[in-house]
């Protein structure tokens, strides 16, 4: 029975080395989670804004590892190409983020996140 | 089968009464709403008063031709003006009852209330302006409560009505709302008429309970109520319910409590702080009726009841005494007069309570006149002398020119109060004092009431003597200031001896009345005068429950064709039946007569006085006729004593012979002027206690629990909010870190609701 | 059905590892990173011996993928101190190694493209941006001058809440994963017949679900044998053979029913690489995406030189009006001296 369910994860790997078969797309999902919960941490953790963000690109990488294991599971290239986009957004909101961040560390001479705290109520 | 055709109209079919008999209601509303129209339009001229008199002069005038309109042998009109009450079994219209009661009621409170508006047009010109349509306000108001009140077709609108002049009242007497007596005054008039208006509320549910209705038109024709009389006037109280009996007693609580009586009558003297016009209208004349002619109107249900017309008796006759000796030793005018109120009053309760409603009737219908009369000449004296009441500083008015009719108006007013013979007020007073002896258990009534009466004559006469007569002095009261034609001068320092012929030399000229006051106090006058005729005219044969009844006069008419009537079995036949002697003998052979009938009905009439078969005389002679005599001597002896005492030899305004004599009774008069320390006695037990209770339970009960539930309301949210407000930290992690969990809750749920609802694993 | 990881050993190998995330954080006073670090290295060793154990012991023959676990291995490690070294710049530096690493896991997956757009993307543009606005905003003090570095790198905000919350996720998500895995559909095929040959894997895979495969007719490893059959009367009317030729290209082999062979080699040319493959789902599939991601880049561009333009123009502005103002106080103070 565990076969069948391992062997219903498996990703359509024929034609590759032995060494990476055997694979199946639970283990993927669990390194893509993983990195995911540290994306988590980090973010809620650390008060240097440039690095919460670096943790949300971490995050962005989990989900990519998912989105590709899930093409590669579903012999599908959706996953690849919503990869491609992510990568656009990701890309895009660095930018943004980037400029944003650095205008508030010009205006508080700090990049720490504790100190934009207007919206308290 | 009664003799005593106490529902004469039983058996008649309710008529339908004019529609604009509504009007009688629809007038004075009409003067409230001009009133406060000018109030609004900030009218600064007399004219809120001078349409006030217009719209009750229509009042009245609707009144006389709805008296001309009715025909008592129809029996009594209703018109209703719109369904008011409906809830389950209580129904109450809000409409009229015309009987002659009613009519009889209702012309002179129209009557005085256009004349008193009148003069009150000039009493408070002073005060034009707001304070001005507020007067007016009050005082139309009072007009429309007191016709509720009195035409009424049933108890609700009785309450309301009731309820409407209390509120009048107390608006009206703490009109001077600036100055602090008045203010309390009105309060405690308001306080104890509401003691008594618990007794007339519990009796109108009493009433539905019992009878099933409060539509007089329905009690007074119901079989039921007509069982009782028979069964009372059988003497069978013991199968008359307690319940009915009860009923009376309610009411009659509410009675003393509007028209003063003892206990409640604390708050009449007092009321005297509002304006002049008002103590005339609303004090003297028609509000304290008001429960009389609650008595009258429910006189049936009273003589079912064992005790109640006894209890109303006994209560009159104390309070008339007791309110002359408080007025003898009054020196304000205002009081004495307002004691004297309070002292009628209490005759009128007699007469009810010794089976004389027609004599109660005509002693409010003269009452009113000439206690109107009496009250407007003592507010033309304080409006003239700058609020000067006090009998020990004016003297001698009858001689300031311009003066005349006011001593005039006075005097007319005095002699009716004290029952000089031929006066109206005599006749009236008669009525009541001679029932009183003919009635069997009521000869001790009746001498009280005659030392009363002596007492009374006393204490007019000495108001008469003092003020009016004897050596001309004034002095003016405490509203010098006020008013723009008095020079402001101090004190005026006292004259010890002589006549003074001048007294302009100390720069007080008093302000003589104008032609308003003047015409309405020889109206007064006239029309006292004029009252003592309707005790000649008016007679006429009435067809009461089958037997002919002679009524003698006009107020005997009005009364005994309503449901006050009350005939006892001698009053057909005078006293020959009896074989007492008359003036006017009658032959032997009608005297024959009159015994059978008479000893063949005797055995039959009863009352709460037992047998009213034989009635008594009064010192050998039949008390209608011998009363004449014997009131007219006590008053008589009255006045002698007030002349001595109080004119004869008096050359000061203060000083008198009365003060030597008043020494020898040591502490007496002292407490006679202290009002017999009544006051002082209810603080101490009921107001004492009650302001104990209040600031140490209730006060503290407001403030911690009252307060406290609505200030906790006020801080529960302020509390929530506090314990909420730290998720909003400002910081953005904090929001993330929300935010993750809730997609971890959301997830968990997934994983253990919708998973396994899906096809568990 | 059987749980591939045993979920109380799941959950404590969140447990460890929450617990060994937590002391590594930065925290002020005590280094106890390191030993945060291998007890959060133990927490996934634990997940890594119990898989393997549950593959030994379906397949003893079958040993654990050296690559996919040494990649995933300095994956987490590298996001691991991505996230608790102190100062910002190793945080970046750590980051590409974890970018590397994710590239590795996306060859395993055969996304070469993507692997490579990966590196080159990010790690060669985005990140690089991290790094210069890292040096611009941060003034990292020497080597072992830990005093004077800012108290926003050295320490972290609520570790352990966060650590928990965190392990608390991913116990549920790992679950979810697993609980979850009975009812995931089966691995979707689109039959496209359009194109020729497809990978030989996806070609296996789509007879297998037409069930035009016979099994008991396997030729060798690596062939797999269509039935032809005529729907009506149910005749055999010949074979396919798809076999993989010895220099790994698909070949198609027709036998007829009298076992005559003809032999069709697709050689490399009908195997699309990952490239084709990726565009022509991209240009085909999602045209308008591409377009919108386009205008999503040119706005960020736009943004970015407005936000910063403007922020230059006001201190212009600002720091002309301090001069102007000092000026006129100047000005005043010499003309007050001169009067």
């Amino acid at each position: 029975m565990i076969n069948d369910a391992l062997s219903s994860l498996t990703l359509a790997q024929t034609g590759f080395p032995d060494s990476v078969a055997g694979v199946t797309l639970a283990h993927y999902l669990s390194v893509s989670a993983a990195m995911f919960t540290l994306g988590v941490i980090g973010f809620i953790t650390r008060r240097n804004l440039i690095v919460m963000f670096l943790c949300t690109e971490l995050m962005f990488q989990a989900a990519g590892i998912a989105l590709i294991a899930f093409g590669r599971y579903h012999l599908n290239f959706d996953g690849q190409t919503f990869v491609i986009f992510v990568l656009c957004i990701a890309a895009a909101e660095a930018a943004m983020g980037l400029a944003l961040i650095v205008l508030l560390f010009r205006k508080a001479e700090s990049l720490s996140a504790g100190e934009w705290k207007e919206l308290q109520g | 089968m009664t003799t005593v055709p106490a529902l004469a109209q039983a058996t008649h079919e309710i008529a339908h009464a004019p529609a604009w008999a509504l009007l009688i209601l629809g007038l004075p509303i009409l003067g409230v709403l001009q009133s406060m129209v000018c109030a609004l339009l900030g009218v600064k001229s007399k004219a809120p008063a001078f349409l006030t008199v217009g719209c009750l002069a229509g009042a009245f005038v609707t009144t006389a031709a709805l008296y001309s309109w009715f025909d008592p042998a129809n029996g009594p009109a209703v018109v209703t003006a719109w369904e008011w009450f409906a809830i389950g079994d209580f129904t109450a219209t809000f409409g009229l009852y015309i009987d002659t009661l009613t009519i009889f009621w209702m012309l002179f409170v129209t009557g005085l209330a256009t004349l008193i508006a009148l003069y009150a047009s000039e009493y408070m010109s002073h005060d034009v302006g707001p304070g001005y349509c507020r007067f007016f306000f009050a005082f139309n108001l009072f007009v429309f409560s007191m016709a509720c009140l009195v035409m009424g077709a049933n108890l609700a609108m009785l309450y309301l009505g009731w309820e409407g002049v209390g509120l009048c009242s107390y608006l009206l007497i703490g009109y001077f709302y600036k100055k602090d007596s008045a203010v309390q005054a009105a309060k405690k008039a308001f306080i104890v008429n509401r003691i008594g208006d618990l007794g007339l509320a519990l009796g109108l549910y009493l009433t539905f309970v019992h009878f099933g209705t409060i539509e007089y038109a329905e009690l007074f024709g119901s079989a039921q109520l007509e069982g009782y009389i028979d069964l009372a006037m059988a003497g069978n109280y013991a199968a008359i319910p307690a319940q009915a009996q009860w009923i009376p007693i309610l009411l009659m609580i509410g009675a003393f409590g509007k028209s003063a009586q003892f206990p409640l009558y604390v708050w009449l003297p007092d009321a005297m702080e509002g304006p002049t016009p008002v103590s005339a209208l609303i004090h003297a004349a028609t509000m304290v009726t008001a429960g009389v002619y609650l008595v009258a109107r429910f006189y049936p249900v009273f003589l079912a009841s064992e005790y109640a017309l006894p209890i109303v008796a006994w209560t009159g006759t104390v309070t008339a005494l007791l309110a002359a000796t408080i007025g003898m030793a009054q020196f304000d005018i205002k009081r004495i007069m307002a004691y004297s109120t309070v002292s009628q009053l209490g005759y009128m309760f007699a007469g009810l309570g010794v089976l004389t409603p027609t004599g109660a009737g005509y002693h409010v219908l003269t009452h009113a006149f000439f206690k109107a009369l009496l009250f407007l000449a003592c507010g033309a004296v304080m409006h003239g002398f700058a609020g000067q009441l006090d009998l020990r500083k004016l003297s001698g008015l009858r001689r300031v020119k311009g003066w005349g009719i006011v001593t005039l108006g006075m005097f007319v007013g005095c002699i009716n109060l004290a029952g000089i013979p031929f006066t109206a007020g005599y006749f009236s007073k008669d009525t009541i004092l001679a029932e009183a002896f003919v009635t069997p258990g009521t000869a001790a009534i009746g001498w009280i009431l005659l030392f009363t009466a002596g007492l009374t004559a006393y204490y007019t006469f000495r108001v008469f003597f003092r003020v009016f007569m004897g050596p001309v002095h004034y002095e003016p009261g405490d509203d010098l200031h006020d008013h723009a034609d008095d020079h402001a001068h101090g004190e005026e320092h006292n004259h010890d001896a002589g006549e003074h012929g001048d007294e302009h030399d100390h720069g007080f000229h008093p302000h003589a009345p104008g032609w308003a006051i003047n015409t309405v106090l020889a109206t007064l006058a006239v029309c006292s005068l004029l009252a003592s005729g309707l005790y000649i005219v008016g007679g006429k044969t009435l067809d009461l429950h089958g037997h002919d009844y002679k009524a003698k006069h006009y107020a005997s008419t009005m009364i005994q064709q309503s449901t006050a009537s009350f005939v006892t079995p001698y009053d057909h036949h005078g006293f020959e039946a009896a074989g007492i002697h008359h003036d006017d003998t009658a032959t032997a052979e009608t005297a024959a007569d009159d015994h059978a009938e008479d000893t063949a009905h005797a055995a039959v009439v009863h009352g709460p006085y037992g047998d009213l078969a034989h009635p008594n005389t009064v010192l050998g002679m039949d008390p209608h006729k011998g009363m004449y005599y014997i009131s007219a001597a006590f008053g008589l002896v009255g006045i002698v004593l007030a002349w001595w005492f109080h004119l004869a030899g008096r050359t000061t305004a203060a000083q008198c012979r009365m003060d030597a004599v008043a020494r020898n009774f040591g502490p007496i008069p002292r407490w006679a002027e202290h009002k017999w320390y009544v006051d002082e006695l209810y603080e101490k037990l009921f107001r004492g206690p009650l302001h104990l209770i209040s600031n140490h339970v209730f006060r503290p009960f407001d403030k911690y629990i009252v307060d406290g539930l609505v200030n906790a309301i006020g801080w529960l949210p302020r509390i929530g909010a506090s314990i909420i407000r730290p998720s909003q930290s400002g910081e953005l992690q904090g929001y993330a870190a929300g935010m993750i969990v809730g997609l971890t809750i959301l997830l968990f749920l997934i994983l253990t609701v919708v998973i396994s609802i899906g096809g568990g694993a | 059905m059987e749980h591939l990881v045993h979920p109380l050993l799941l959950y404590l190998a969140c447990l460890l590892g929450g617990l060994g995330i937590a002391l590594a954080l930065p925290r002020p006073r005590y280094k106890l990173a390191l030993i945060g670090g291998l007890i959060a290295a133990a927490g996934g060793g634990l997940v890594v011996l119990m898989l393997s154990l549950k593959a030994y012991d379906t397949d003893p023959g079958a040993l654990p993928n050296v690559f996919f676990y040494a990649f995933a291995a300095i994956a987490l490690a590298a996001g691991l101190r991505v996230i608790t070294h102190h100062r910002p710049v190793y945080s970046a530096l750590y980051f590409i190694l974890t970018i590397i690493a994710t590239a590795g896991l996306f060859l395993l997956l055969s996304a070469e493209f993507m692997a490579f757009a990966l590196i080159i993307i990010y790690a060669g543009a985005i990140l690089i941006t991290y790094l210069f606005v890292i040096m611009l905003a941060t003034q990292a003090p020497a080597e072992g001058d830990e005093e004077l570095q800012a108290e926003y790198d050295t320490t972290s905000r609520e570790p352990w809440v966060a650590a928990g919350a965190g392990f608390v996720l991913l116990g549920i998500l790992t679950t979810m994963m697993f609980r979850g895995v009975g009812e995931l559909p089966a691995p979707a095929y689109e039959p496209d017949s359009e194109i020729l040959a497809q990978l030989p894997g996806k070609v296996e895979t789509i007879l297998t679900n037409s069930d035009l495969r016979d099994a008991e007719d396997l030729l060798a490893d690596g062939e797999t044998l269509l039935r032809e059959t005529d729907p009506e009367t149910g005749e055999s009317l010949g074979r396919l053979v798809i076999a993989r030729s010895a220099e790994g290209h698909a070949q198609v082999i027709a036998v007829d029913d009298e076992g005559n062979e003809r032999r069709l080699t697709l050689d490399h040319e009908f195997t699309p690489t990952n490239i084709e493959r990726l565009g022509i789902n991209l240009l085909r599939d999602h045209p308008m995406t591409i377009e919108i991601a386009g205008i999503i880049l040119l706005m960020a561009m736009l943004g970015a030189t407005v936000l910063a333009r403007k922020q230059v123009e006001f201190e212009e502005a600002l720091k002309a009006h301090e001069q102007r103002r000092l000026h006129d106080a100047k000005a005043e103070q010499t003309g007050a001296a001169e009067a």
